[in-house]
């Protein structure tokens, strides 16, 4: 007994974590789970009784003669999402190297403004930072409308509605996902490494290549884990700027709970999205394991 | 002999209220394979230099040649100089291997080419057996001589050392010195060593450049910058020295402060001229009676090799008398007793400026 209360004193600072992680984590998770294996009420929420409808429509159609027959309409929707997302990671990347490479360069004080200056557009919501883009993509927006002023184009681009516009909004909203934990890194970044390089014959990008990469690795990976996943299960970019053309899985699953009123089926799909961030997640830590820590050669 | 590095004029000045004048104005010619120690206490711009000869900093004015070559403006990369640093700055994420390979690779030699050149590097600084670690499974010593591998392996013209041993405990410090040495020999190439440890640079250099406040104070043989210092900066930071104000007599008598009269070299200072005199605290010979300047024992440092003594003089003022011990150990005097300093006029040298 008294065993058991010196068990439960030592465990008792991790209680905190532990009904957070709980509560706000593994229930919600379980929930969805279960109601993925449920069938869908007729107005929205679940009948208690067991289906894997759900699951089987990720991959199967019922025919006008009840047969099952495979339709890869949703795999063509996981793929362009899986696509979309790595293409903002990318952008990401592109966008976000740089600027944190600028930053980590700068004296202390400015570092601190500048980091200030790539959280600002948190500070406005989400949906109206998207929807801006509208005005800047549509066919009367300020892009076309800027290019044909100056008679460089005769007729609008199409700019919106594109899964172009969608990768860009992604882009705009998760590029300081990416710019923070590199800048993270290469903040830590010995700068003598850098002239130890240049010493030995190599010239700024073959120092970059070499030492400063290699070594922002881990923030690299890092901040494109935090682009990657918001990026595959986002809804909002999607909508907007894709104008629910092109379904992502995020406006899939979104739809699902919304209009389509079919939970089970919705909850199947937020599973399956997120098996495929943690399968990911395991190549990601499978390959630096082998790699040692982290470091990519 | 060819010069290997070149300086005429240099100068580097840090912008800023007021500006920093790093380095002033450094005339210096650095023969091809000799061991050259920048020797100076921290700030007095010998690391400035190193970085203005490995290409991190633009001089402001003047120039610098390498084996006649302007070098001033080309980027590190460009200048077959290689640099030992002072935290070694290895690439972490690298084999031991790979950082001493890193180099030559740059200089587009073939990979095997390059891994064979670096193993033999390894073998030179007999670590063939840790090629496959990483830097930080290695002790400071071990990446130490990675640091100097990975600077050997491209054979560059001239290799600067920045501080290389300051880092290491007293007996590697003391056995990486015959090291060094001994890599130089092998090598041929120009070693610019820069130290702050005046034992060091005795110890290892062909010559030395003594800087302070941005200036090079003196250039010259070990042996001529401890027994024949141009400047009183020089006599204090090299080795300890027992300084007296004093006058010219003329000839080679000098009166000191106290009133008592040294005899010294001869001088071209004119009769009751000041003058500055100094003698090595080992040069002078501690008596209990006999000619000389008499004095009391006022304290004692036990230094195991020798043993100081700072005798109070009868006249006035202090004086340092540095002695072996009796060959059984014991001290030569006690703290109290009356004994004479014996200063041979040949170890007494004089500085009229």
């Amino acid at each position: 007994m008294t065993r058991l209360v010196e068990t439960i004193r030592s465990h008792a600072a991790l209680i905190p974590a532990t009904a957070m992680i709980g509560l706000f984590m593994i229930v919600p998770i379980l929930i969805i789970l279960v109601y993925s294996f449920l069938a869908p009420g007729d107005y929205g929420g679940v009948k208690p009784e067991f289906s894997a409808d759900a699951y089987q429509r990720l991959l199967f159609q019922r025919d006008l003669f009840d047969q099952l027959v495979f339709d890869p309409a949703y795999l063509k929707i996981a793929f362009r999402s899986v696509w979309v997302a790595i293409v903002s990671v990318v952008g990401c990347l592109v966008l976000g190297f740089p600027v944190a490479y600028y930053i980590a360069c700068q004296p202390e004080e400015r570092r601190n403004i500048f980091l200030l200056l790539i959280t600002i557009p948190f500070w406005t919501n989400l949906l109206i930072r998207t929807y801006c883009w509208i005005l800047v993509l549509r066919d009367t927006g300020l892009i076309n409308g800027g290019l044909m002023k100056l008679g460089l184009i005769d007729a609008p681009l199409t700019l919106l509605y594109t899964e172009g516009a969608i990768a860009l909004g992604l882009i705009y909203t998760y590029v300081p996902f990416m710019v923070l934990p590199i800048y993270a890194a290469l903040e830590r970044l010995d700068r003598r490494l850098i002239e130890a390089a240049r010493d030995l014959y190599s010239n700024r990008w073959v120092a970059l290549r070499h030492v400063v990469i290699p070594l922002a690795m881990p923030g690299i990976i890092a901040g494109s884990i935090l682009v990657f996943i918001p990026a595959l299960g986002a809804f909002i970019a999607p909508d907007l700027l894709g104008g629910g053309k092109n379904l992502m899985l995020g406006s899939l699953v979104q739809l699902q709970f919304s209009s389509a009123r079919n939970w089970p089926f919705g909850s199947a799909l937020a599973m399956v999205i997120m098996a495929m961030v943690l399968i990911c997640l395991y190549a990601y830590a499978r390959s630096s394991k082998k790699n040692g820590g982290g470091m990519v050669h | 002999m060819t010069s290997a590095i070149g300086l005429t004029g240099l100068q580097k000045t840090y912008p800023g209220s007021p500006p920093v004048r790093a380095l002033r104005n450094a005339d210096l010619t650095i023969n091809d394979n000799e061991f050259f120690t920048l020797l100076g206490p921290s700030g007095c711009g010998k690391t400035t230099l190193l970085r203005l000869m490995a290409g991190f900093e633009v001089p402001t004015a003047g120039e610098l040649r390498l084996f006649g070559d302007d070098i001033a403006h080309l980027p590190p990369e460009k200048r077959p100089i290689n640099t030992v640093f002072q935290h070694y700055s290895l690439f972490p994420h690298m084999s031991v291997l790979d950082n001493v390979a890193f180099g030559l690779k740059r200089l587009r030699k073939s990979d095997v080419e390059a891994k064979r050149v670096a193993q033999e590097m390894l073998d030179l600084v007999h670590l063939s057996a840790f090629s496959a670690r990483k830097p930080d499974q290695l002790s400071g010593g071990q990446q130490q001589r990675v640091a100097l591998a990975r600077a050997l392996a491209p054979h560059p013209r001239v290799l600067l050392l920045d501080e290389p041993l300051s880092a290491l405990d007293l007996k590697l410090r003391q056995s990486m010195r015959a090291e060094l040495k001994r890599l130089q020999k092998e090598t041929g190439i120009t070693f610019v060593f820069v130290t702050h440890d005046q034992e060091e640079a005795l110890a290892m250099s062909d010559r030395i450049a003594v800087m302070s406040q941005g200036e090079i104070q003196q250039v010259g043989d070990p042996a001529t910058i401890y027994e024949f210092p141009r400047n009183r900066f020089v006599a204090e930071f090299i080795g300890d020295a027992d300084f007296f104000d004093a006058e010219a007599l003329g000839g080679t008598g000098y009166k000191l402060a106290n009133g008592e009269t040294l005899i010294g070299p001869e001088t071209e200072a004119g009769i009751g001229s000041k003058v500055t005199l100094f003698f090595r605290p080992e040069k002078a010979t501690l008596k209990r009676k006999g000619k000389g300047l008499s004095g009391q024992v006022a304290d004692i440092l036990y230094l195991g090799n020798s043993t100081d003594y700072v005798v109070e003089l009868a006249q006035g003022g202090s004086l340092t008398v540095r002695s072996e011990n009796h060959k059984d150990g014991t001290a030569i005097a006690d703290v109290g007793s009356d004994v004479v300093v014996d200063i041979d006029p040949a170890a007494v040298r004089v500085l009229t400026t």
